[in-house]
């Protein structure tokens, strides 16, 4: 092949060709950490929370007619409320629970191994009555879920605890302690256990409160403020208040969203008008959740197609410069028996060369600038594969941009050689 | 003379239209994404306070479990908020010129039946000093006095939004709003006030509006208002009920001070070094003294308002914006050097190597404003699409802004670009000897 009067050219005009050089390795630089951040931003979104996601829905009740200030009056209409919804056709399950995935946050607590005297650690911790696994779609692997009279009775007893003044020994503690039936996630069982045999034992908190595990969900994904997102523990209740209102999550049967949703508010303000109700669809939530990384993901791929663009104009560019500079030497190769094929092959062996060398460089740009934002995102390592990926794109690019103007080059007449010598 | 080099430059700009439309657009898409990065970048770490922001300090105290650090990414950070005890002990203070405790709750409005249902509101609880010491300004009335926090009285602020809602936007000062179970006099409306960083409060929503609603602290007890920020508990709950929760270690009050000078900094912080010290004593703050007196900026910093991405952003688009340049090298050169024949012709009648170099400069800085100039254009769109999204997912539609800092950096940005650029084309083609272009 033609490598040592092409490298010769080169030589000859090293800026010109540099320049497409270091562009080129710029180029593969950006490209290659810019998919990289797109491919952490979505693993992040297609992560599964365990739930039903796309057909649940969110249901807050938040009342203002002073009757609600009665205990009695809440509980009635809480008991109202779940009859009213479960009775709306295309509704699965129902809920009373504080619990509502993809919001970014929720409630945590810190508990540890009972007896053990170890690190209290953070899980997130919400209420739950006996549809909560059910309307989530989360499945129990070991142990049992709650009951309909353990809830109530959970709920009463809990209720008269912190109404009453807890008396305190010496150590801070009250002296009567609480004691829960609690259902938790199989990574916090996992992260309490080593050997991850959590169900029957328990659990205390900073009251000395404590906790037997008699469930376990095998999946569970929240993500929180706190590197908490798998770790949970709920415990039965029921829960409403004046201040907090009510909250349920409602599942309804496959597809059944648009026809539930309309009708939810007008089943709770016909039950009790002394409240505004507020509906949100999981799918709602969790778009907003993740509209960041939704956006990044565009704004990084319009980067990596407008960069594309800027660098096969550089090349187109380079090319065109390079044919017409040559128009009198192409003249003279076709007049000594160049065919066309060889003009176009010359160019494009050219171009290739020059886009190599700055791929051979952009590699170490490209994990240079990895470990730069690395440290900055706590992203992840840039994975070779995408390398390659950019390689070939870079490649694939660089050879489209000289085709054409190369082919204007192919084309010159030999006749062109002859004149104005 | 430099009116003359840009007519030439312009001319030659003309002369082949769509090579210097490739040339434009190239740099001007290297424009248009840096600019929409640093703006965006900008939006979030301006100084929403300037004239104010090395006076005022944010309180934070290290009250929390003497067995292990608020969690958090830094361990030696105290927690975010205090607690109301400490917060009513630090009050006593006479140093600040200004200073005022506050959260956030969600109250429910009972506005006229003509104009609609109850409905809840996020409502700042805060004491008199909050509006002169953060420089909020009022379209009708004033905030409250120091008399009506220790009432407290029943009066109330609104934003320009909610007067608007409740009102139709006519001066409501000395009408009444009922708030839970309360009715509340109106004594100030806001006249729009929107800091681009919902400074005062960074524990949630950093880039949300300021509230609608601003009443007297001091309402927390009579009313039992619960905040709707965050709670940060740590060890035994205490005792039950509303007096237990404002009696417990749970951090839930933020706190602000205007000190306006160092030496008041120095005294204030000396008090606080003492209060702590004498709770010690008591059994509380069991860690060690760990009290911060923040910048509105070193708060900023440490509630990470500026998204990590951002600045990643920032620095892929000015690289973007050196691939811009690079490639603009080779077009100028390729450009510049099959002028060969003008240039012959200019040195040959008496022009100096340093006029053709200033010429062709020119041209370069011609190309980059004109690219500057789409870029801006290019990038005022681009923000106007962020706030459209912002508007759907925050309900904020003017986060996102071009302002003068930002037009100034973006001109900076091509000039440089063009100059950069331009260097060496322009230096070539002025060392190009006349004689071997004059012959024919």
């Amino acid at each position: 092949m033609e490598f040592g009067p092409i490298l010769r050219s080169m030589g000859r005009n090293k800026v010109r060709y540099g320049l497409i050089v270091v562009e080129v390795a710029l180029t593969l630089a950006i490209v290659a950490n810019c998919v990289n951040m797109i491919g952490d931003a979505r693993r992040e979104m297609a992560r599964p929370s365990g739930f039903d996601d796309d057909n649940i829905l969110s249901v807050r009740s938040a009342p203002f007619a002073p009757a609600f200030k009665e205990d009695g009056y809440l509980d009635a209409a809480l008991r109202k409320d779940i009859e009213v919804l479960r009775a709306i056709p295309g509704v699965h399950a129902v809920s009373n629970t504080r619990f509502l995935p993809w919001q970014g946050g929720g409630s945590s607590t810190t508990t540890r191994v009972l007896g053990s005297k170890g690190e209290m650690l953070r899980n997130q911790v919400y209420n739950a009555d006996e549809s909560t696994l059910e309307t989530l779609g989360s499945r129990l692997v070991e142990g049992r879920n709650f009951t309909r009279e353990e809830v109530e009775s959970d709920t009463k007893r809990l209720r008269e605890v912190t109404n009453s003044n807890r008396p305190r020994g010496a150590d801070g503690q009250p002296i009567d302690k609480i004691s829960q039936d609690v259902i938790i996630s199989r990574a916090f069982g996992d992260l309490l256990f080593k050997d991850g045999k959590s169900l029957g034992k328990s659990l205390e908190d900073d009251d000395g409160d404590q906790y037997r595990i008699v469930g376990v969900i095998d999946h569970f994904y929240n993500p929180y403020g706190w590197p908490i997102h798998e770790y949970v523990m709920f415990f039965p209740n029921y829960s409403r208040s004046f201040q907090g209102g009510s909250a349920y999550l409602l599942r309804v049967d496959p597809g059944k969203m648009k026809t539930v949703r309309p009708q939810v508010e007008k089943a709770l303000l016909a039950a009790n008008a002394g409240r505004n109700v507020q509906l949100k669809e999981l799918t709602e939530i969790k778009e907003r959740f993740q509209s960041q990384s939704a956006l990044l993901v565009k704004i990084l791929s319009l980067v990596i197609f407008l960069l594309l663009f800027v660098t096969s104009l550089g090349i187109v560019g380079l090319t065109v410069f390079s044919v017409a500079e040559r128009t009198r030497q192409i003249g003279t190769r076709r007049a000594l028996g160049a065919r066309k094929l060889d003009i176009l092959g010359y160019f494009l062996l050219e171009n290739w060369l020059v886009t190599t060398m700055g791929l051979v460089i952009g590699v170490a740009l490209a994990y240079g600038l990895n470990v730069a934002l690395v440290t900055r995102l706590n992203g992840t390592r840039m994975d070779a594969g995408l390398v390659i990926i950019g390689v070939a794109l870079l490649w694939i690019f660089g050879l489209g941009a000289t085709y054409f103007p190369a082919r204007k080059g192919a084309a010159v007449a030999p006749a062109v050689a002859t004149r104005n010598v | 003379m430099l009116l003359h080099n840009l007519r030439i430059a312009w001319k030659s700009l003309r002369r082949n239209i769509t090579l210097s439309i490739l040339i434009v657009s190239g740099i001007a898409l290297g424009i248009a994404v840096s600019t929409t990065f640093a703006a965006f970048r900008h939006a979030f770490s301006k100084d929403p306070i300037p004239q104010k922001s090395d006076v005022l300090r944010y309180v934070r105290l290290d009250s929390w479990d003497p067995l292990k650090p608020y969690p958090g990414d830094d361990p030696t950070r105290p927690p975010t908020q205090i607690t109301f005890r400490d917060m009513q002990g630090i009050m006593k203070s006479t140093i600040p010129l200004r200073q005022s405790g506050m959260f956030v709750s969600n109250m429910y409005v009972y506005p006229d039946p003509k104009v609609g249902r109850p409905f809840r509101e996020l409502t700042r609880l805060c004491f008199s000093d909050f509006f002169p010491m953060f420089d909020v300004p009022f379209r009708y009335g004033s905030g409250w006095d120091r008399k009506a926090d220790a009432g407290p009285d029943p009066v109330v602020v609104l934003s320009s939004e909610m007067n608007q809602k409740l009102f139709g936007g006519k001066n409501s000062v000395g009408r009444t709003v009922r708030l839970a179970d309360r009715d509340f006099r109106v004594v100030g409306v806001l006249a729009g006030w929107r800091p681009n960083v919902r400074f005062y409060d960074l524990t949630q929503n950093q880039i949300a509006t300021p509230e609608n609603i601003y009443i007297p602290f001091n309402f927390l007890r009579p009313m039992q208002i619960r905040t709707n920020g965050n709670t940060d508990g740590w060890g035994t709950s205490g005792a039950p009920g509303f007096e237990g929760f404002l009696q417990s270690e749970t951090c839930w009050v933020q706190f602000w001070a205007e000190l306006p000078n160092e030496k008041s900094a120095a005294a204030y912080r000396d008090f606080l070094t003492a209060y702590v010290l004498e709770q010690k004593k008591m059994g509380r703050f069991q860690r060690p003294l760990n009290n911060r007196l923040s910048t509105v900026s070193e708060m900023m910093a440490d509630a990470g308002v500026v998204p990590k991405q951002a600045t990643a952003m920032l620095i892929v688009s000015l690289l973007f914006l050196a691939v811009c340049a690079v490639n603009l090298v080779g077009l100028l050169l390729g450009k510049f050097l099959a002028r060969g024949g003008e240039v012959g012709v200019r040195r040959a009648l008496g022009a100096s190597r340093a006029d053709i170099f200033l010429q062709h400069i020119v041209e370069c800085e011609l190309i980059a404003v004109l690219g500057g100039l789409v870029g801006i254009l290019l990038s005022l769109g681009a923000l106007a699409g962020m706030n459209a999204w912002l508007k759907t997912t925050m309900a904020r539609g003017d986060f996102f802004k071009l302002d003068l800092s930002m037009i100034l950096l973006s001109v900076g940005l091509s000039l440089a670009a063009g100059f950069i650029a331009g260097v060496y084309p322009a230096w070539r083609t002025c060392r190009l000897a006349p004689a071997m272009h004059l012959k024919v």
